[in-house]
């Protein structure tokens, strides 16, 4: 998680998120189209979830921005089912400089007790 | 619903090779493991973090052609990953041995990069591939090497690179298979430095903003 919400991307663009309402999940994130793809990844996240937040998620995101960017988004989303869990199956973790840099992105998005920091 | 031809290409060619022989697993094996990542990502009523699917009767089949240990660990990463700890790998490894541990990492990691894809973007669900006969390589890379930021060995040298890019190296052609992945569902390795590339669609902070939902969901650290 750390890996992509602590980049220097929102710098570098001169994009500022709100890391607090990625974390929370409801919000203004600060950013274009943020609510949809909020709610769109939040839904993509749980596999198991069969209600239909995923197929609304979708047609919300599809009907703002287009069908093409919300493949897109749905291939992102995918991506990170598939770094997690190479990350937590092999057990990757930061060199210690890094983590105190990152001290206050751990703080925003809640992370300090996350069984998975090792 | 049209979807990239290098994104299709890119998950047919991981999925198909769920059915040839791998590294330390058959053909048919991998798919064995791979339907088995498919159940604990999928399924309404997950087992517990702490139940292994092989103590729960009628769980797994009675005509298994892998280790049902490799199935326990298939299950936990597939669908607990956040879970993990250091002494649970310490003991998977120990029975399937470190590199076949590695393999089966990347069976979940392709099946839940394909599965989740094709939730989200409401397509069909693909079935697994036909198992392929053969024997696995059994390659050990040269210069396998322990590392500070995995528990998993690394070919040398050691954490020169990120924990993510090095955790495969010991299964190449695992590693291969995953960044091609990345490549084509995130951002290809050569444009990681462009803060501003973008496929024409999401812009960086855009896939940023998915990337860390994602993961804060999924309870990952990393």
């Amino acid at each position: 998680m750390l890996s992509w919400s602590s980049n220097d991307t929102g710098t570098t663009t001169g994009t500022s998120v709100d890391l607090g309402a990625v974390a929370a999940g409801s919000g203004a994130v600060g950013i274009p189209l943020g609510d949809e793809l909020l709610r769109f990844a939040s839904a993509a996240a749980d596999l198991r979830d069969v209600s239909a937040e995923m197929g609304d998620a979708r047609d919300a995101l599809a009907e703002v921005a287009g069908p093409e960017f919300m493949v897109d988004a749905a291939a992102v989303a995918a991506n990170f089912h598939m770094m997690t869990r190479l990350a937590d199956g092999t057990g990757a973790r930061y060199p210690a400089p890094r983590l105190d840099d990152m001290a206050s992105t751990i703080s925003a998005m809640g992370a300090t007790e996350m069984v998975s920091r090792r | 619903m049209d979807v990239r031809l290098d994104l299709v290409a890119a998950h047919r060619q991981a999925w198909d090779a769920l059915g040839r022989p791998g590294t330390w697993f058959t053909g048919h094996q991998r798919v064995e493991l791979a339907a088995t990542a498919v159940r604990a990502m999928c399924d309404e009523h997950a087992l517990a973090p702490w139940i292994a699917p092989s103590t729960v009767d009628g769980w797994l089949g009675d005509d298994l052609v892998t280790p049902s240990a490799a199935h326990d660990a298939t299950y936990r990463i597939a669908a607990h990953a956040g879970t993990l700890s250091e002494p649970w790998y310490r003991e998977m490894s120990g029975e399937l041995g470190d590199l076949a541990y590695v393999e089966v990492v990347a069976i979940a990691c392709t099946v839940a990069a394909v599965v989740a894809f094709r939730r989200a973007a409401g397509l069909e669900p693909w079935e697994l591939p036909r198992p392929v006969d053969g024997e696995p390589s059994r390659l050990v890379p040269a210069g396998l090497v322990g590392a500070t930021l995995n528990w998993v060995r690394v070919t040398s040298p050691a954490d020169a690179v990120a924990a993510v890019v090095q955790a495969f190296t010991s299964v190449p052609d695992e590693h291969q298979r995953l960044w091609m992945l990345a490549d084509a569902q995130y951002i290809p390795n050569l444009e990681m430095v462009d803060p501003r590339w973008t496929r024409g669609t999401l812009s960086r902070p855009q896939m940023e903003l998915v990337a860390a939902r994602v993961s804060k969901l999924r309870e990952c650290f990393f």
